[in-house]
This record gives structure tokens, C-alpha cells and sequence, in this order.
């Protein structure tokens, strides 16, 4: 079947080990950097085992939390769109696309083949990101519980607390809805592939319009553009590590994100199915 | 019987440039056909509207009783393709490549066909090492074993000799004819090695600027062609071959064939006469064939000769309008 050829292609490629090694050396710097940060704030005192100018703050489920959290603002839709480009205009452009074009397979099973495979490895690659990131914070900083105050990570009102336990079966849940936030920029890419012959092209359209979203939806003059921007709603998974999840509010922006993703996707798949390959 | 391929009327633009210019041709079920045309005739064209890659812009394509481009999967289930240059995936091995493509389409495909497909384009060998430490003519083969699981009904290659040893030409040949011959297969070749059709092939289609030149057998193409060369003397053996020979042109030029003497050898042209009437004509001046040999253009020269008369007719209309 074309996902079992599909995996096989993808797990032969470079791009998982690229992409892994990228995550790893990413969560090394984000520790390098606390670690310089909290040195020159503490005049040179600081341990790895307290990094931060609040040694009660800060510990690994904080590390791992702005790991993620800046991994997935910068990284990983960068993996995403990598895939859609690599799975559409990389064969398109190679010629391997003809060589599936030719088998008794139909361009509907290609394109969810091939969309399966590609948000499977980005489910799977959050997995690992977020999974590296608890362990560095763990062998690196220390465990404890889980105190995030309004800033970047939470924008709830007032100084959140979540018991060691729980904030690890938040971050199971986060992983889920970052993972499903992740396919509105996989989306995207696949519906850019579709336009071009280049994955180089194809990435690098998808990449410039989701940072041009992003930075859009973080101006606050662009605000009442913000509900139509996935980028928005693709970082609400942050309220997932409050003390009340607002459920309500989480599905709103699931609903928006799916909308999204799901208009990207009929976009490419209907240019997909009725395009000529020249 | 069906037509395996059918085209008709089919014309293909790209903006305003027309790829192929109403062509039509019909191929049956069983034949080995060949394609032959320059670089930018239209081949390639013609070779992705009988895949379904392309959408013909008029006229209607149909291959094994499906419209490609609406039915490609329908299509796919008994066709095969292999286009040049061929394009593989690069970390996969041969085995890999040729069992995961098969197995698209959901049908089981045992390893002994695999293995019979790589043995017959002689890549059992090197069948587990990555197709990115492959050349070229290895890359061929591979795509044709490709094509060979499961076996198909109808087969198009594109270029398929190119790259391959002369070893590897050879059996490449043993093999199309077995498929065609043993197996009924109907087979497309499309190639700018004409040699390498006019040995394979039964009929063959020449595309030239997207329009078909021509379409039938290769005797018909030939036909007309062939130049007789033929040594006589008299009957009797009374007067020397160089005098039987200004006799022979006498009696032949008396017939209306323009016969060229050249030493004691007459040069009869092209498509005047044929070898019986001849030597019924010689045989009435009391002289006696001796020798004949029958010359054969090579088939780019019939080809190339095809062209400059459709180039000739499209100036002499181009003329016409003008004046």
C-alpha cells in the first residue's frame, strides 16, 4: 500500500535524522542559554540544578515547557512543512510521483497516503521533542512541580500550580494538541506543493507564510485579524498547564485550527487530483 | 478485437503551442508498435496523455477500453509505463522498489515474481543494493522490471535501450518479443534509435513537430524504396557483358525505367520496377539475369525523406495562401 512505501521512503530519507538532531541541538542551547542567563543574574553562582533567579520556580518541567513551547513556535512547523514539500513537489520535481502516477493506485489514496504518513511523523517527532526535553530538564535542572506565573507560557490572570504528576499528564495532553496544531502548517505546505515542481520552493513559501502569520497574530494592531490566522489558535494548547483547563475554550480554537487545516487540505487535494504532470 | 490503444483526433496544447496536432493512430491488442519521432516531436506528449498524466486539449485517448486521464487506475490495473530517463527512488533497493510498486493497487504479489522480474533484466545480483549506487543502463533495466509485476497487458516504454550494453539490448529484445509473442502483451516503444525499432516492431507512428507523419507497417514505408541493381548477359553468350548490359538499359529504358548503366551494371530507381518485371523484360531482349541486389535505405533516411516532403508540403501551402 502507498502509506507502507511512503513510511519506508521517509524512514530511509535524511529528514528524520536532520530533523532529530536539529530538536536535540535546540533543546542544548535553550539549556546553555538559562544556564548563562541565571549565571550573569546570580554573578556566576549558579548550578545547573538551579538555574534561574527563583531556585523554587524553576526546575526540568519549566525547561521543558519553554522548550517545547519555543520548539513548536520555531521549529517544529518548520519539520512540518518540510514533509509537505518533501511528499508533493519533491517527487513531482524528481519524477517519482509519475512512477506512482503509473500504478493502479488512486491520486485520492496517494495524497492521504501520503498526508498520513507525514503528520504520523510529525506526531511522532513532538513525541521525541517533548519526551528529549522532559528528560534534559530531568538529568540537567531537576524535577519538581510545575509554577508558571502570567508570561509567556501562561497567560492566565494570576500564578498557576500544578503537582509534579499532574504537569506530566499535561504535557501527554499538550503533546496531543500541539501535534494536531502541527497539521495546519503541514496542511499548508501540501496545498504550496501543489504549485510547484521544488521542494526547496515549497518549504520556503510555506515557512514565509507562517512566519508572516505568526508575527501577525502576535501585533496586537492585527488583533481582530487574529481569529483567522491558524497561528493563533495553534499555541492555545498553553492553557492546557492551568489549574482549570478551560476546555470550552480549548475547543474553540481545535475548531478553528481543524477548519483551517481542513480548508488547506481540500484546497491542495482538489488542485492535486485535477492537475496535469508535464 | 478492441484497439489496446486508440487514439483519436487528439490534439494537445500547452498555452498556444501545439504539442500534438491531431493525431490518430490505433494500435491492437498483441502488437509491438513503435513510436519514432525527433527530440520536440511530441512523443513524450503523446507517451503522458496514454498514461493520464495529460488531458488531450481536443480528440480522445483510450487504452485497454479506458479514458486515462478519467480512468488512470482503471487503466493501471493491466498497463504499464517506464519513462525515460527513469526515475527511481533513490534509497530503496531494486527488490524494495519492485515489490512496494507492485503491491500498489492492493494486489498480493509473491516474492518468486520479484525475483523473476529482476533475473530477467539480469539484476538479480546487485537486486538488494540501494538504487542510488546504480548507472544509468542498471536504472533502465530496473524500470523495466518495474513494469514487468504483475505482468501487464499493454506495455509502453519510452527509450528503453538507451544506456543499456549491447549484451543488455539483446536481451532486451528476447524479451519484448517473448512478451509479445508468448504472452500476447501489447507493447508501445517509443525511441529516436530507429535501428533499434525497425528490428523489433510491426508497425510504427512518425511524429514530427506534434504532427503524425505517418502510421503503418514498415514494408509500407519501404515500399517503393528499394533499388534494384542487376547484372545480365545475353542468352545466347554471344556478345560481352558490358554490351548486354547497354542492351538491357535499351530494352528497360524502352519500358519507361529510367535504368542508370554503370560499368556492367544497371542502377534501376527506386520504385520503378519490381525484380519480376525485370527480368520478364530482359528475358523478351534475350538477356539473362546473372546477378541482383536489392538496396535498402536505412530507415532514418525513408523517415528523414518523410519529413522533408511534409516540410515541403507545408511551405508549397504556406506559398499558396500567400500569393
Amino acid at each position: 500500500m502507498s502509506e507502507r512505501l511512503e513510511l519506508l521512503r521517509l524512514v530511509r530519507s535524511r529528514r528524520p535524522l536532520l530533523a532529530l538532531a536539529a530538536l536535540l541541538l535546540f533543546l542544548v542551547l535553550m539549556l546553555v542559554g538559562f544556564w548563562s542567563y541565571a549565571q550573569a543574574r546570580s554573578g556566576g553562582a549558579a548550578t545547573f540544578e538551579y538555574t534561574y533567579e527563583n531556585k523554587s520556580y524553576f526546575n526540568g518541567l519549566t525547561f521543558a515547557l519553554y522548550a517545547f513551547f519555543f520548539g513548536f513556535v520555531l521549529l517544529l512547523p518548520l519539520f512540518a512543512a518540510l514533509e509537505g514539500g518533501a511528499q508533493l513537489a519533491g517527487d513531482t520535481g524528481s519524477g517519482t510521483l509519475t512512477l506512482l502516477l503509473v500504478r493502479p493506485v488512486s491520486k485520492t489514496r496517494l495524497f492521504f497516503g501520503k498526508l498520513a504518513v507525514a503528520f504520523g511523523w510529525t506526531t511522532l517527532l513532538t513525541a521525541l521533542f517533548v519526551a528529549a526535553a522532559l528528560l534534559l530538564g530531568l538529568f540537567a535542572v531537576g524535577w519538581g512541580d510545575l509554577r508558571l506565573y502570567p508570561g509567556v507560557l501562561q497567560s492566565a490572570p494570576r500564578p498557576q500550580f500544578l503537582p509534579r504528576d499532574v504537569a506530566l499528564q499535561r504535557f501527554a495532553l499538550a503533546w496531543l494538541a500541539a501535534s494536531l496544531a502541527l497539521l495546519a502548517p503541514l496542511s499548508l505546505s501540501f496545498w504550496i506543493a501543489t504549485f510547484t515542481r521544488s521542494a526547496v520552493n515549497a518549504v520556503g513559501a510555506a515557512v514565509a507564510l507562517y512566519l508572516v502569520a505568526h508575527v501577525i497574530s502576535e501585533v496586537h494592531f492585527f488583533e481582530a485579524l487574529r481569529p483567522w490566522l491558524f497561528t493563533w489558535h495553534a499555541t492555545a494548547w498553553r492553557a492546557l498547564f492551568r489549574e482549570e483547563i478551560a476546555w470550552r475554550e480549548l475547543a474553540h480554537h481545535a475548531a478553528a485550527l481543524l477548519g483551517q487545516s481542513a480548508l488547506f487540505l481540500a484546497l491542495a487535494f482538489r488542485r492535486f487530483r485535477r492537475r496535469e504532470e508535464p | 478485437m478492441s484497439a489496446a490503444v486508440e487514439v483519436a483526433a487528439v490534439t494537445k496544447r500547452f498555452g498556444t503551442r501545439a504539442a500534438l496536432d491531431d493525431v490518430s493512430l490505433s494500435i491492437a491488442p498483441g502488437e509491438l508498435f513503435g513510436l519514432v519521432g525527433r527530440n520536440g516531436s511530441g512523443k513524450s506528449t503523446l507517451l503522458k496523455l496514454l498514461a493520464g498524466l495529460l488531458a488531450p486539449s481536443e480528440g480522445r485517448v483510450r487504452l485497454l477500453g479506458h479514458e486515462p486521464f478519467r480512468a488512470r487506475e482503471a487503466v493501471m490495473r493491466d498497463a504499464r509505463f517506464a519513462f525515460a530517463p527513469p526515475a527511481l527512488f533513490e534509497t530503496l533497493t531494486a527488490r524494495e522498489t519492485v515489490r512496494h510498486l507492485a503491491r500498489l493497487g492492493g494486489r498480493a504479489v509473491a516474492p518468486r515474481e520479484v525475483d523473476e522480474a529482476l533475473a530477467a533484466v539480469g539484476l538479480v545480483e546487485r537486486a538488494d543494493d540501494r538504487v542510488r549506487t546504480y548507472s544509468f543502463g542498471m536504472r533502465q533495466r530496473l524500470a523495466l522490471a518495474i513494469a514487468l509485476v504483475p505482468r501487464p497487458r499493454l506495455l509502453v516504454l519510452d527509450e528503453p535501450t538507451e544506456g543499456l550494453d549491447p549484451q543488455a539490448v539483446l536481451a532486451l529484445r528476447a524479451l519484448l518479443l517473448a512478451l509479445c509473442r508468448d504472452h500476447g502483451v501489447t507493447i508501445v516503444l517509443a525511441s529516436h534509435l530507429l535501428g533499434e525499432v525497425e528490428s523489433l516492431v510491426d508497425r510504427l507512428a512518425l511524429l514530427q513537430e506534434g504532427r503524425l507523419l505517418f502510421c503503418g507497417a514498415i514494408d509500407e514505408l519501404r515500399a517503393g524504396s528499394e533499388r534494384l541493381r542487376i547484372v545480365v548477359a545475353p542468352r545466347d553468350g554471344g556478345a560481352g557483358a558490358a554490351s548486354a548490359a547497354s542492351a538491357a538499359a535499351a530494352a528497360l529504358r524502352a519500358a519507361g525505367i529510367a535504368a542508370t548503366l554503370r560499368g556492367d551494371t544497371l542502377e534501376l530507381p527506386a520504385g520503378s520496377c519490381t525484380l519480376e518485371q525485370a527480368r520478364a523484360l530482359l528475358q523478351a531482349a534475350r538477356l539473362e539475369l546473372l546477378e541482383f541486389h536489392v538496396e535498402r535505405p536505412p530507415l532514418e533516411a525513408l523517415l528523414d525523406r518523410r519529413v522533408a516532403q511534409a516540410k515541403a508540403a507545408s511551405h508549397g501551402a504556406a506559398n499558396g495562401a500567400t500569393r
